[in-house]
């Protein structure tokens, strides 16, 4: 599954299999060409050895010259087992239909719910998509949940006043990198020593857990944000500041448009020197969808959400925040060497190291990301419950599981070599819809445990759909 | 600890026993080299030096976590000298019953290579099962209709979970990390109020409960069931060696089984010894606690299990290779399926324990019991039993998880705080995981 080499695809380099190795009995002429066209636009040595399910499929994809002959592409790779975003796409549809149903007044899908939703979710995104980077490369990191929490209580003790009282972009930069160092701890220990990945971050999130404690102060310590002092009051708006409902149309609009032309103005510029392209009407519709999507989300957040006394309406902070995290990540792990190599140790570690890739600095690398990623997520962690940190705030082992989970209901694979940032933030948003939507339920005594039995079975029901998908696409895993 | 000197379980069955089939399997994955000393010694002197060649080997059976014991002991003791008095020695035991008895369940799935994440809260599920069933307003179950109704309560989730990891392949992981949630979930609901507890001495059924943990034979029961059960494993052992050397098999030489038999002689008397001294500040409790025989038969059953018969054989050889098992005609399934309802039947059983222990029970005692899991692995692992499978032995998860447990009392009494416990048992684990790595680094089969 993994790309290892340039592959000049639109968005979709990230999944694009090496159509060398790919047995296809079924191929056209015009798909030759397109392979012999893709080697051409390689540069970077072929890493890959990785069984390569829907290969045949993903290569017509990118050489579909109308419309509908993307569409059936696209179809013929679902059905061959790799269905990238459609499942949690329908799952969130299913979600918000049930829940919109049977809550009570049907509340479900109120503007004001839908935007609490989001605040809620951006948390287990932000980790999911951290997570992501670990289990691309086929380990897994059970500590995201106590590093999140500890970058989340740094940041917030560096801005305090009398305090440490620094700037708080220097907070922010000082729990990333605190975080980063936890990280690459146990990616040193995982790649160098060779030990089981689990292991080595059970045990982390035993430590951390236990210097998380420490770090607030003791078992009773807790640490508040005070929002009339300007650099706290940046950390608390990071999720429940909002942008004016005005200025959220203008950067709204400048948002479509800027990505909307580069979009267009790359996929014009492969066409024209002759590499692979979607068609023009794909293009097209990918930049209506996002500016379709935008529109809503700026409408929906919009609404006045406040009570009677005090209006509160547009778009949340957070919501570009986390676009921009999603945006760097999907291009650390679609165009730079780093997410290829992450790629290719995914799909086969041994066929990675042959070719040269480092795999302990990788892998150190990856734990490295995750976590720092991790410690952003605790920051607006803390931000989402009103800017206060304490031991009850959220228990570190529950979240690294909707972590997981989110990640894995994404459409991320346990196994390796699969997923992408987007995976991450759709996971998170359906836990996060789950979560909230049953404690709308008032379902008394029954909420609690629903809380855990949900998210569980979702969990359980996203594995069976990767494993099933697996082998459907006659990738064996496992005896 | 008389479970030290158990070493006849040592041996691995399958090298032994050479006219099974699976015994190719379990024997490659020992390799040639690595044949247990008792089987080539002659005499002591040889025993010793073979055991010390299979040490250096990679090898190390026991002997690092028995080490383990010692310093932990030692370094304990210079810090507080009421470490190793019997009051404390006793109440560290019970604190790692449930360590112990968790290290046996997940043995059954890290022997396979797999791992079950959701020990602790079968045991969360079954403590609140057992503590309801019980109660006199609701459905009134004698106490031991309600443990068999918990203990099969446990088998199925074992068997559910089994049957995903099994027959649709799921990674073992995933599998009980979705099933922790859910059973947690399921425990909540089922604790409904909030609250149960079975501390009320009034009701017969809820008092034989509570004496699970709480009560102790009186001493001269004590010294009575010690010498019929040294006479019986001594005698046993004896008896299967002498046979062993009469029809020409390989067997210890007679002076290790004396020296066995001895030692387990001498740690069954300091043992009983030990629980003997009262250990109240008012009154009176002493003798041996309930628990050390239960811990003892759970001890006894899964050795025999996992060391003479055919499907423990069949756990080590697919834990060895899963492939080369399934050719011989190992149903995979199935095996995998048991392994996961034993390792829930015992933390089932360890669930009954634990009720008892904490004898009332709330929504934040299962919300904790999920921490336990973490220990249980850890148990497993620094008592010697390989994450990567077809290497461990019960008696790993005991002793494991008394380490686990004098590290928690030892600190507890130096009055560090629970966060540095913490760090610590993290510490130790990785610790071991590294050692079990640097082992298989060592073993010659290992390419």
């Amino acid at each position: 599954m993994s790309s290892d080499r340039d592959v000049p695809v639109a968005a979709d380099s990230g999944e694009t299999p090496d159509p060398g190795e790919t047995p296809d009995p079924g191929r056209t002429s015009a798909e030759t060409t397109a392979t012999e066209m893709m080697e051409a636009g390689t540069t970077a040595p072929d890493l890959t050895a990785a069984p390569a399910p829907a290969a045949a499929a993903e290569v017509r994809e990118l050489v579909a010259q109308s419309l509908g002959q993307y569409l059936r592409a696209w179809w013929l790779k679902v059905r061959s087992g790799d269905s990238g975003v459609l499942p949690v796409l329908l799952a969130m549809v299913v979600v918000a239909v049930v829940f919109q149903i049977i809550t009570p007044q049907h509340a479900f899908l109120r503007p004001s719910n839908l935007v609490y939703i989001f605040g809620l979710s951006t948390v287990y995104m932000v980790l999911a998509i951290a997570e992501t980077l670990v289990l691309l490369i086929a380990e897994i990191d059970l500590s995201v949940g106590a590093v999140a929490l500890i970058g989340g209580v740094i940041a917030f003790k560096l801005v305090q006043q009398p305090g440490a009282g620094w700037p708080w972009w220097a907070a922010i930069i000082a729990a990333l990198v605190a975080c980063g160092v936890f990280g690459a701890l146990q990616g040193m220990v995982t790649a160098r020593l060779k030990i089981p990945s689990f292991v080595v971050t059970l045990a982390g999130f035993l430590l951390f857990s236990g210097i998380l404690i420490v770090v607030l102060g003791g078992a009773d310590g807790s640490v508040n944000l005070n929002t009339s002092a300007f650099n706290q009051r940046v950390i608390y708006d990071l999720v429940q500041g909002v942008i004016p409902p005005a200025a959220s149309w203008v950067i709204l609009a400048v948002v479509v448009v800027a990505s909307g032309a580069s979009l267009w103005l790359r996929t014009a510029r492969r066409r024209r020197q002759g590499l692979v392209a979607p068609p023009m009407s794909v293009t097209a519709i990918r930049i209506a969808l996002v500016a379709i999507v935008g529109v809503v989300v700026v409408v929906v957040c919009n609404v006045n959400r406040g009570t009677s006394l005090k209006s509160v309406q547009g778009v949340p902070w957070v919501i570009p925040i986390v676009l921009v995290v999603l945006g760097i990540w999907t291009l650390v792990l679609g165009r730079i060497r780093f997410g290829r190599y992450l790629y290719a140790i995914g799909g086969n570690p041994e066929a990675a190291r042959r070719a040269g890739v480092s795999l302990a600095g990788i892998r150190t690398w990856a734990f490295a990301l995750c976590s720092a990623t991790a410690g952003f997520g605790g920051i607006l962690l803390g931000s989402f419950f009103y800017g206060e940190y304490s031991t009850n705030t959220a228990d570190p082992g529950q979240l690294v599981l909707y972590t997981v989970a989110a990640a894995v209901i994404g459409g991320v694979s346990l196994f390796g070599g699969r997923g992408k940032a987007l995976h991450g933030v759709l996971g998170g948003l359906l836990i996060g819809g789950i979560a909230y939507g049953v404690s709308l339920l008032n379902l008394g005594s029954l909420s609690t445990p629903l809380q855990y039995i949900l998210p569980g079975g979702v969990l359980l029901a996203a594995v069976l759909i990767d494993v099933l998908s697996r082998r459907g696409s006659g990738s064996v895993t496992r005896v | 600890m008389s479970e030290v000197t158990r070493d006849s379980s040592e041996t691995p069955a399958g090298a032994t026993d050479t006219t099974m089939v699976a015994d190719d399997l379990t024997a490659a994955r020992e390799a040639a080299a690595d044949v247990p000393p008792e089987l080539v010694a002659q005499s002591l002197g040889q025993y010793l030096r073979a055991s010390w060649a299979r040490v250096r080997g990679g090898n190390s059976g026991v002997l690092p976590v028995v080490l383990a014991i010692v310093v932990v002991a030692i370094s304990f003791q210079i810090e507080n000298s009421k470490f190793l008095s019997a009051q404390n020695l006793v109440n560290l035991f019970e604190q790692s019953t449930i360590y112990m008895l968790l290290a046996i369940a997940e043995i059954f799935a890290l022997l396979l290579g797999e791992i079950d994440l959701s020990v602790g809260l079968i045991m969360g599920l079954g403590s609140v099962v057992v503590a309801e069933l019980v109660q006199p307003s609701g459905a009134n179950l004698p106490w031991w209709a309600a443990i068999i109704v918990t203990l099969l309560l446990c088998c199925a989730v074992g068997a559910f979970q089994g049957t995903l990891v099994a027959r649709l392949k799921m990674p073992s992981f995933i599998v009980t990390l979705g099933g922790l949630l859910i059973l947690e979930g399921v425990a909540i609901i089922v604790l409904g109020g909030g609250l149960v507890g079975i501390g009320n001495a009034q009701y017969k059924n809820e008092l034989v409960l509570y004496n699970i943990f709480n009560g102790a034979f009186n001493t001269t029961v004590s010294w009575i069931l010690l010498a019929v059960v040294l006479g019986a494993t001594g005698a046993g052992l004896w008896l299967r060696d002498a046979r062993k050397r009469r029809h020409g098999l390989e067997a210890a030489p007679p002076s290790l089984t004396a020296l066995k038999i001895v030692l387990m002689a001498v740690a069954g008397i300091g043992l009983v010894a030990i629980c003997n001294v009262n250990r109240a500040h008012v009154g009176t409790i002493e003798g041996v606690p309930y628990i050390i025989p239960i811990v003892l038969v759970v001890l006894g059953a899964s050795t025999v299990l996992l060391q003479r018969t055919r499907f423990g054989r069949y756990v080590y050889a697919i834990g060895g290779n899963a492939e080369a098992a399934r050719r011989a005609g190992v149903s995979l399934t199935s095996i995998r399926t048991w392994c996961f309802v034993l390792s829930a039947l015992i933390s089932g059983i360890a669930g009954v324990l634990f009720a008892s222990w904490q004898v009332s029970l709330t929504t934040n005692i299962i919300k904790a019991a999920n921490s336990y899991v973490l220990l249980a692995v850890a148990a497993a692992v620094i008592g010697g039993t390989s994450l990567f499978g077809g290497r461990g032995k019960t008696i790993h998860g005991v002793l494991g998880g008394l380490v686990i447990g004098g590290i928690y009392n030892g600190l507890y009494l130096l009055g560090v705080s629970s966060q540095w416990i913490d760090v610590v048992v993290a510490a130790v684990l990785i610790a071991a995981a590294f050692i079990d790595v640097l082992s298989r680094r060592g073993a010659p089969r290992q390419a």
